[in-house]
């Protein structure tokens, strides 16, 4: 209150209220901004290798996981009788080499030599014999190398990074001075933690920029969502608001770890079955130490530091789920997943956190579909799952209590619809511009920051920031899914699907609970919600998504090969920078 | 690869079951925002359980009731306040039907662009304040309900329920006089019917009886029904229907009952909106209750308003307005320029014939010159009770070019429908039409 009065008079009020009205404007810029920097680009399909089949019948590798087959959705298709459905695959490495791999019960030679399932390495020129087809394998030659280079997608030329990180930086610094002004709570801190972010998101930006990135998007909806989530803390713990800023750090460093970590698959496939037993031991920990909070015993306290073991889980059931093409297609590798995917969330219920648990079934789903491709296996799981559920509701049949006020809310205002009654009438008291960042009256009903955040964004900052963080998310997905289409490898692929799916089950229980069209389970909002071991978890699932990214200099995640083997010299794989990625000009 | 990557777009099924979500919040915000944002536990616009904003007004701007962030009071005049509390409400919400509470999003100023972040609201009531205090004044203290209504444009006129109390003063809640004080007699109250029910009867006649107006009726001043003794105001002797009416004859409209039966007269109630709610504004009005019993005498007092038979006040002012306006009810509003569309519920020609006969009643029997000046189509209802109480009743409606009201009087255990509810429905009727 102060300190706006000291910096703007008695002008703070009149500010404040047009702050409101700014932010929801803000909030549509930075998505769109985003949105058309991700979605509006073409990708150019990019050709790696080719294969010679006799008569010389050429066929382009695109991928840097292909499978040759006798099926029309292989990505190299052959139609004779002695292959396999399934025969072979072929994996390009980020250095440049290739390998082939035996998938099927059929014969796979690299000039005479048998390939198992191990894998034998190929060149150029060598003759790759499936069953009785001999095909020969013609790596790209220098000019095609370079020309590929050339037509590459490089980020950042149609919308620039910059720009919407100072519209997100305008946002910050009419949020402080709502907060400010609205919130009677609200003290110096809450600025010092706006500025914190502030300057963490340009520190990030500048470096990474500096190191050569052009690629942003992914981070600057992260940034977006964190800073809806800082106002969300200034309204309902101005207090301790700086922890939220502590754990972005942490977030934001494992987001960067991830990344840099995931630039060399094969040092990331080694650590797959770690990780699976990490989470394992993370739930063991959890159900051991649990201590029952809010009905679901869902948090650990070590030494004085209390977080939710499910949130780092996450991160490692995609790390240890996701899986290159070559172990895609061995049934036993999936049984090992669903049996690890079975325990995660049989885990979970065990603690009562159906939430989480439904966040890991689907993504299960979604793993286990793409893995498999059979719409029987996803059926099978599901059948399975509401088994399992009407198992746990016969033994345990309070359990159904819980859900019992679904769709029932207004009926029972005084108990059980407490918190969702209130949740809709603060949202709907919001209109589409809110009532003022920390201006509201919801912040003082339980889990208002956390499992009902969507309300709170709703009533203090509108319906469109609302719609704006739930549209970030759905950006992400569609971002994805159009990476794919020019994915490299089937870990990224799978990985980064599986991590946005999981924020998509979090944002739909999450809103849709609060909002009683679906059964409240207590989900909190990615990076929005209030609480360390979510924001962190985000940020790092958030590498996943960033990991897909194939465009040149788009992610870190992504490996610059300075060289390739074999190759003549040193080649930068990247076109030069100033070729026309300056054309706007701008320093930043 | 191409699997994986045609299969990533699992993800974006998940997306489109989000948009579709979204859709759904959308929608109910859309239709329900208000009462969500109205909702009592919302502090931005309570204070202390009170709405802390809004106005509401009569039909010619007079405040009946206001709020502010520090204060809320309610009319000036004393009479005012009590002979509109049941349509105005109160700020404790204890008046659920009252306009308080009925339309608190338009008080909170609710729209879905601004939430509550805009001002107040105003809520231009239909009722004329200064109608209902003549209105609430003729009742003079007995309970009851009188209701008017223009029957062209829907725009409900009066509507007063007694007793009342002071919203300003409060009352005594030890005193057994005030039991019931909240509830809107006029909307949200079933009462015996009595006579005025014969009107019910009589439509399903006319529709039912070819030769209804061929017949004659005998009336010796009582009915034995089934070893039931229905008793008849007078000694009428032979009668027509028209008679029968003008005279409310009891044997009369017994026989009549016997000739259509029992479930007959109940369909007709059911389908003149007699026994089901009615939404007024989003008031949701009580129901009635008509229901055909075992034997004849249960038909024969069916047929006459009595047995089981249930009326709200309301529902019987559409009937009036639905007679009025050649079988189309135009829905009642209580909000000033407010249309609520209209629906036949009655064949024209049935209607026309009921006019006739309602005009033939003030005519033959009632006597025009006790309505000056008021083209009157009425009948009286006179509901017995064992205790030799009864309420009194006066129903119809008045094709004034100028003034197409239709009204319905009631006197809780006032005694007889003509004596008693027809004076009070001419005073508040000569107010309306002649100021």
């Amino acid at each position: 209150m102060d300190i706006t009065e000291f910096l703007f008079g008695g002008s703070a009020a009149l500010l404040a209220n047009l702050a409101r009205y700014v932010v929801p404007l803000l909030a549509v810029l930075i998505v769109v901004r985003c949105v058309r920097s991700m979605l509006r680009e073409r990708y150019e399909p990019e050709t790696w290798a080719y294969l010679y089949f006799p008569g010389e019948v050429m066929v382009p590798l695109r991928h840097w996981e292909c499978i040759v087959g006798r099926q029309k959705s292989a990505d190299a298709y052959i139609e004779h009788p002695s292959l396999e459905k399934l025969h072979a695959c072929l994996i390009r490495s980020a250095d440049g080499g290739w390998t082939v791999y035996n998938l099927g019960k059929g014969v796979t030679q690299v000039n005479g030599r048998i390939a198992a399932a191990g894998g034998l390495p190929i060149a150029d020129a060598d003759v790759l014999t499936l069953g009785d087809v001999p095909a020969r394998f013609v790596d790209l030659t220098e000019e095609e190398r370079a020309s590929l280079l050339k037509y590459r997608h490089m980020p950042g030329r149609n919308v620039r990074p910059a720009g919407t990180l100072l519209l997100l930086t305008a946002m910050q610094i009419l949020l402080t001075l709502e907060q400010l002004a609205y919130n009677p709570r609200a003290t110096v801190t809450v600025a010092v933690a706006f500025a914190g972010l502030c300057l963490l998101q340009w520190l990030y930006f500048i470096v990474l920029r500096a190191s050569g990135q052009r690629g942003f998007e992914v981070e600057l909806l992260g940034f977006f969502l964190t800073t809806i989530g800082l106002s969300v803390a200034a309204s309902s713990v101005p207090g301790a608001i700086l922890k939220q800023l502590v754990f972005l750090l942490a977030g934001l460093a494992l987001f960067l770890f991830l990344g840099i970590w995931m630039r060399d698959l094969r040092r990331m496939k080694s650590l797959r079955l770690p990780a699976l037993i990490a989470a394992l031991a993370f739930l063991a920990l959890n159900l051991v130490l649990a201590e029952v909070t809010n009905g679901a015993q869902n948090w650990v306290e070590i030494a004085g530091f209390r977080f939710q073991p499910s949130e780092f889980v996450k991160i490692l059931y995609i790390y240890a789920g996701a899986a290159t093409l070559d172990r895609l297609f061995v049934n036993r590798n999936l049984f090992v997943f669903i049996g690890f995917s079975a325990a995660c969330v049989g885990a979970l219920a065990l603690m009562s956190d159906f939430g989480t648990a439904l966040v890991f079934f689907v993504a299960f789903l979604v793993i286990s579909f793409m893995r498999s491709g059979s719409f029987a296996t996803v059926f099978l799981a599901v059948t399975a799952a509401v088994l399992g559920v009407m198992l746990v509701l016969t033994v345990k049949p309070y359990i159904v209590e819980r859900f019992a006020t679904w769709g029932h809310v207004w009926d029972d205002v005084y108990n059980k619809g407490y918190q969702q009654a209130r949740a809709m009438s603060a949202a709907a008291s919001g209109g589409f511009f809110g009532q003022g960042a920390g201006n509201g009256w919801f912040e003082e009903v339980v889990a208002a920051d956390t499992d009902m955040v969507f309300a709170m964004i709703c009533e203090e900052l509108g319906l469109i920031p609302g719609l704006c963080c739930v549209a970030s998310i759905l950006v992400l997905a569609g971002f994805v899914v159009k990476n794919a289409s020019a994915g490299r490898s089937s870990y990224f692929v799978i990985a980064a699907a599986a991590a946005v799916t999981m924020m998509m089950t979090q944002l739909a229980l999450n809103v849709f609970g609060t909002m009683d069209i679906l059964p409240f389970t207590g989900v909190t909002f990615p990076f929005v919600s209030r609480g360390g071991s979510s924001l962190i978890s985000c940020w790092a699932l958030l590498a996943f998504i960033k990991g897909s990214d194939i465009r040149a200099r788009a992610s870190f995640a992504v490996k610059r090969p300075e060289k390739f083997s074999g190759g003549a010299g040193v080649e930068d794989e990247l076109p030069p920078e100033d070729a026309e990625g300056e054309a706007e000009g701008g320093v930043l | 690869m191409k699997k994986v990557t045609t299969r990533s777009f699992a993800a974006l099924i998940l997306a489109a079951l989000i948009v579709a979500g979204m859709g759904i919040y959308l929608f109910r915000l859309a239709r329900d925002g208000g009462d969500w944002a109205s909702f009592y536990a919302n502090d931005s616009v309570y204070s202390g359980g009170v709405i802390n904003r809004g106005a509401v007004t009569d039909r010619n701007g007079v405040l009946l009731a206001f709020s502010g962030e520090s204060a809320f009071g309610y009319a000036e005049s004393a009479d005012v306040r009590r002979a509109c509390l049941h349509a105005v409400g109160d700020m404790k919400g204890n008046i659920g039907t009252g306009a308080l509470s009925a339309f608190r999003s338009k008080l909170i100023g609710y729209s879905i662009l601004t939430g509550t972040t805009g001002e107040g609201g105003t809520v231009k009531l239909s009722i004329d304040a200064d109608l209902n205090v003549a209105a609430y004044n003729a009742l003079n203290g007995r309970r009851g309900a009188v209701l008017v209504y223009n029957y062209e444009t829907g725009e409900i006129l009066c509507m007063t329920s007694s007793r009342s109390y002071d919203p300003n003063v409060g009352f005594d809640a030890d005193d057994s006089d005030y039991e019931g004080v909240y509830i809107n007699r006029a909307i949200s109250a079933s009462f015996v019917p009595g006579s005025v029910f014969k009107l019910v009867t009589l439509a399903a006649a006319i529709e039912n009886i070819p030769d209804l107006f061929e017949q004659t009726f005998y009336c010796g001043g009582s009915l034995e029904v089934d070893g039931q003794r229905i008793k008849c105001s007078g000694t009428h002797g032979t009668l027509t229907v028209e008679q029968a009416l003008a005279h409310s004859c009891n044997c009369a409209f017994a026989q009549i009952a016997q000739q259509l039966g029992g479930d007959t007269i109940a369909a007709y109630a059911e389908k003149y909106g007699l026994t089901s709610t009615h939404d007024l504004n989003g008031i949701e009005t009580a129901a009635g209750s008509v229901e055909s019993g075992e034997n004849s005498a249960d038909t024969a007092w069916e047929g006459i308003g009595q047995y089981n038979d249930l009326v709200v006040p309301y529902s019987l002012l559409r009937l009036m307005g639905a007679i009025a306006n050649d079988g189309v009810v135009t829905e009642p509003s209580i909000l000033a320029g407010k249309s609520n569309g209209s629906e036949r519920i009655m064949e024209a020609e049935t209607a026309r014939t009921l006019s006739e006969l309602m005009s033939y009643n003030v005519e033959y029997n009632y006597g025009a010159g006790n309505y000056p000046g008021l083209s009157m189509h009425a009948k009286t209802g006179t509901a017995e009770f064992g205790d030799g109480t009864s309420h009194a009743w006066f129903a119809g409606f008045i094709t004034n070019s100028d003034a197409p009201l239709a009204f319905v009087v009631l006197v809780e255990h006032g005694g007889g429908g003509y004596a008693v509810a027809s004076p009070i429905a001419n005073t508040v009727l000569q107010k309306a039409v002649f100021g």
